[in-house]
């Protein structure tokens, strides 16, 4: 996985930048430049007819009357226009993980079928370079007469491989699939599973250079899901990917750059740290509606309210203190980013330590209390704080709410005090790495409830042990050993 | 190939197609001729029985029951002539509108391939083609066989029928490639060339030799390019004679310019496929 302190890869190509360079020009793997899609939509097949021949006519008979045409008359049209893609343009260079996220409707697959070209745009053009292999929903160009190894015969072969190497990698495909004996059955009889696996397997074995991945994926069972994430990141190392989701946490585990479509156009483009949380802010809004107006915070803007009301803290907004220690933990309520709707603010978030041990640092296994203060601008009625830990690629490592407590003792807030959720726990070993803590105050129960405060990161926790762990999380092992047992 | 240039139109850029997706082709054509008797019992023995029973019941209704001779000298022309004469026009009319009455629907049936993949759609009327071609294989092989049981010979002649056959394959593909365009958009397409193939079962000369037909509408028949065809397949497969190798060859180069012209359409059109279906 690449860090993500490197430049996104998304940039307008309007950007003034050295990229006509044409070393440079060579490394990008797809190039995407003011893109348009526009459906004609038809009331009836007789008015495509129409619209097929009347403007022509027109056309024909000012032509020959010597006049432009649609000067006197204007050409009629028989239809209404959708556009599902609107002036799109990014760039992906060779090896990079682009992700494309945005609700249903959004353009999302139109891009792709664009990208590989399945689709013709209205405006504007894709250029891609290298062989492009896509799992497109379901189907992916099977034949469901077919057999499975029939399909698999035209699929790779439409794909660009000859007969010989497919000859060659048949079994690895039919042993990636696992799909066993059905593979001399039509895949019409195929679960679907079954059908997303086959698919996978092909493009998997096809050699592509740009590899097109959106939701069907999720189809699979665990096992496959795992293969499948083998094979996307050992993919990742030198081929360029294109993940579309709207799961925002597979998007980011995956992804060094996102892309948010919205109505067809880009909404945002950045990390796929920062588009998704743009998202996430976005769809939380459409959520509550007319409920509460979520407003962006502009990390000054939290930062006075913050210094106003009461400071948890005097190490502020420092990116990194290293005590040397194993985890460091600061401040970084007045730099958050996040949103809020003005009827409640989190006044301070902070982590310490239960276990005797020195103060402010941390190393994992110890019983630590994290506190989340904040003030109530109107009566809450069933207020919740929550806070949640984030590796720097956004997944989510754990966290909770209060709930748990809330659920058994009904504690409405009146407006304009001030509360506190206490969380204690024994804090889990992490590994090498910048960890921010997500804290937000709501209203409501688990199944309906609005967000009033939301804050990105308001710590940031810095880890920088020397030990090798694994995995997301480490915990405290008891004894570990090697023996000998005959 | 690249999918986001435009389509290309020319004639070198057809054949490079066809000859870079010759596998392709051979394959989806043996899977469609395998595909069609799928599940029945008697399987590819199907499209052997098929022209056997044909020519079995024109021999016995023209020729037992219509007693029809084809040549009004009669002489030596043995009972079973009329059918084989016939037949060879049943043959040159279904290789030709078996693609055509499919052509209409090739591009629809296969949406997968317009949407899904970057698939080379313009092959789905080389396939149609093919396989049309090996049934009338089948019928040819059926054909000369009951020939050499009446006649008790064969005409060396019969080697031409490729070369006779070649520039009808052509002209098929090339309306082929202008129906599969045109029923994406119009999906009355199909219904039309139902009616039009039928009626040119009579309208070439398939029943009655071309000489029985008045003068003056022999004009309308010649005009059908079937006629011409029909007429070379039995000059070379009953009665022994050579081919019109002038005709052939002025037939070919005008049915490459249909071809050609139907597939500029096709590739031209096919842009639109995947916003219409």
């Amino acid at each position: 996985m690449s860090s993500n302190e490197q430049a996104p890869v998304c940039q307008p190509l309007d950007a003034p930048s050295s990229r006509a360079a044409p070393q440079d020009r060579l490394e990008l793997a797809i190039r995407v430049s003011n893109l348009s899609k526009c459906y004609q939509i038809y009331n009836s097949p007789r008015d495509r007819l129409k619209q097929f021949v009347v403007p022509n006519l027109r056309r024909a008979v000012s032509a020959l009357t010597g006049s432009s045409p649609g000067a006197r008359h204007p050409v009629p049209a028989y239809y209404r226009e959708f556009w599902a893609l609107n002036d799109v343009s990014f760039e992906v260079r060779k090896g990079e993980t682009l992700g494309i996220i945005g609700r249903n409707g959004s353009g999302k697959s139109t891009l792709l079928q664009l990208i590989c070209g399945t689709l013709h745009p209205t405006g504007g053009s894709v250029e891609t370079r290298g062989r492009v292999a896509a799992l497109l929903e379901l189907g992916s160009g099977f034949n469901p007469e077919f057999t499975g190894r029939e399909n698999v015969y035209m699929n790779a072969s439409v794909l660009g491989l000859r007969k010989e190497q497919i000859d060659e990698r048949f079994d690895d495909i039919a042993s990636f699939s696992d799909i066993g004996q059905f593979i001399d059955q039509p895949v019409k009889t195929y679960s679907s599973g079954m059908y997303v696996r086959l698919a996978f397997a092909v493009i998997a074995h096809v050699d592509a250079d740009i590899l097109v991945v959106d939701e069907a994926l999720a189809v699979g069972d665990a096992v496959f899901m795992q293969k499948c994430m083998r094979f996307i990141r050992s993919f990742q190392q030198n081929g360029t990917l294109i993940f579309v989701s709207h799961d925002i946490a597979s998007v980011q585990n995956l992804c060094k750059s996102g892309i948010w479509l919205n109505h067809g156009r880009v909404a945002q483009a950045g990390t796929a740290k920062s588009v998704c949380e743009a998202y996430l802010q976005h769809t939380q809004q459409e959520i509550y509606g007319e409920e509460a107006k979520l407003t962006s915070l502009a990390p000054a803007a939290v930062g006075n309210e913050a210094r106003a009301d009461e400071s948890a803290s005097d190490t502020g907004g420092s990116p990194t203190i290293d005590y040397g220690a194993v985890a460091t933990v600061s401040d970084n309520i007045e730099t958050s980013r996040g949103w809020k709707s003005g009827r409640a603010d989190i006044v301070s978030v902070a982590l310490a330590r239960l276990s005797p041990g020195p103060e402010g640092s941390f190393e994992g296994g110890e019983r630590v209390r994290m506190t989340v203060r904040a003030k109530a601008h109107e009566p809450l009625q069933k207020p919740i704080l929550g806070f949640l830990v984030r590796d720097r690629l956004g997944q989510d490592l754990f966290g909770e709410n209060t709930l748990p407590f809330t659920s058994r003792v009904s504690t409405p807030i009146e407006a304009g005090s001030t509360f506190e959720g206490i969380f204690e726990f024994r804090l889990p070993a992490l590994p090498n790495g910048q960890y921010a803590v997500m804290a937000s105050v709501a209203n409501g129960d688990l199944f309906e409830h609005v967000q009033h405060h939301w804050m990105h990161d308001a710590l940031i926790i810095n880890v920088s042990s020397s030990r090798i762990r694994f995995g997301l999380v480490g915990i405290a092992f008891e004894r570990v050993e090697l023996r000998k047992i005959g | 190939m690249n999918p986001h240039a435009a389509p290309p139109v020319s004639l070198s850029s057809l054949v490079r197609s066809l000859w870079g997706n010759r596998q392709l082709i051979v394959q989806m054509t043996k899977r469609e001729v395998l595909g069609r008797y799928q599940g029945s019992a008697m399987g590819l023995a199907w499209s052997f029985f098929n022209p056997v029973f044909m020519l079995l019941v024109y021999t016995f209704v023209f020729s037992e029951i219509f007693k029809f001779r084809w040549s009004e000298d009669g002489g030596d022309a043995s009972r079973a002539q009329f059918a084989l004469v016939l037949f060879v026009g049943m043959i040159v009319l279904s290789l030709f509108s078996e693609v055509i009455n499919r052509a209409p629907s090739l591009v629809v049936a296969n949406v997968n391939y317009v949407k899904k993949v970057v698939f080379p759609i313009e092959l789905l009327p080389v396939v149609a083609m093919g396989t049309s071609l090996f049934h009338s294989l089948i019928s040819l092989g059926v054909l000369l066989a009951a020939f050499g049981l009446f006649s008790g010979y064969l005409n060396w002649t019969a080697v031409f029928i490729p070369l006779v056959l070649l520039p009808l394959v052509i002209l098929t593909l090339g309306l082929a490639w202008i129906l599969a365009s045109l029923g994406v958009f119009l999906r009355d397409v199909g219904h039309t060339v139902a009616i039009v193939t039928t009626v040119l079962l009579f309208l070439s000369p398939v029943f009655y030799p071309l000489a029985a037909v008045p003068e003056r509408f022999r004009p309308v028949i010649m005009a059908n390019p079937l006629t011409f065809i029909i007429e070379q397949g039995r000059e070379v497969l009953i009665w022994g004679h050579l081919p019109n190798y002038l005709g052939l060859g002025i037939y070919t180069l005008l049915a490459t310019a249909v071809a050609w012209v139907g597939y500029a359409w096709f590739q031209k059109t096919r842009q639109g496929f995947a916003d219409v279906i």
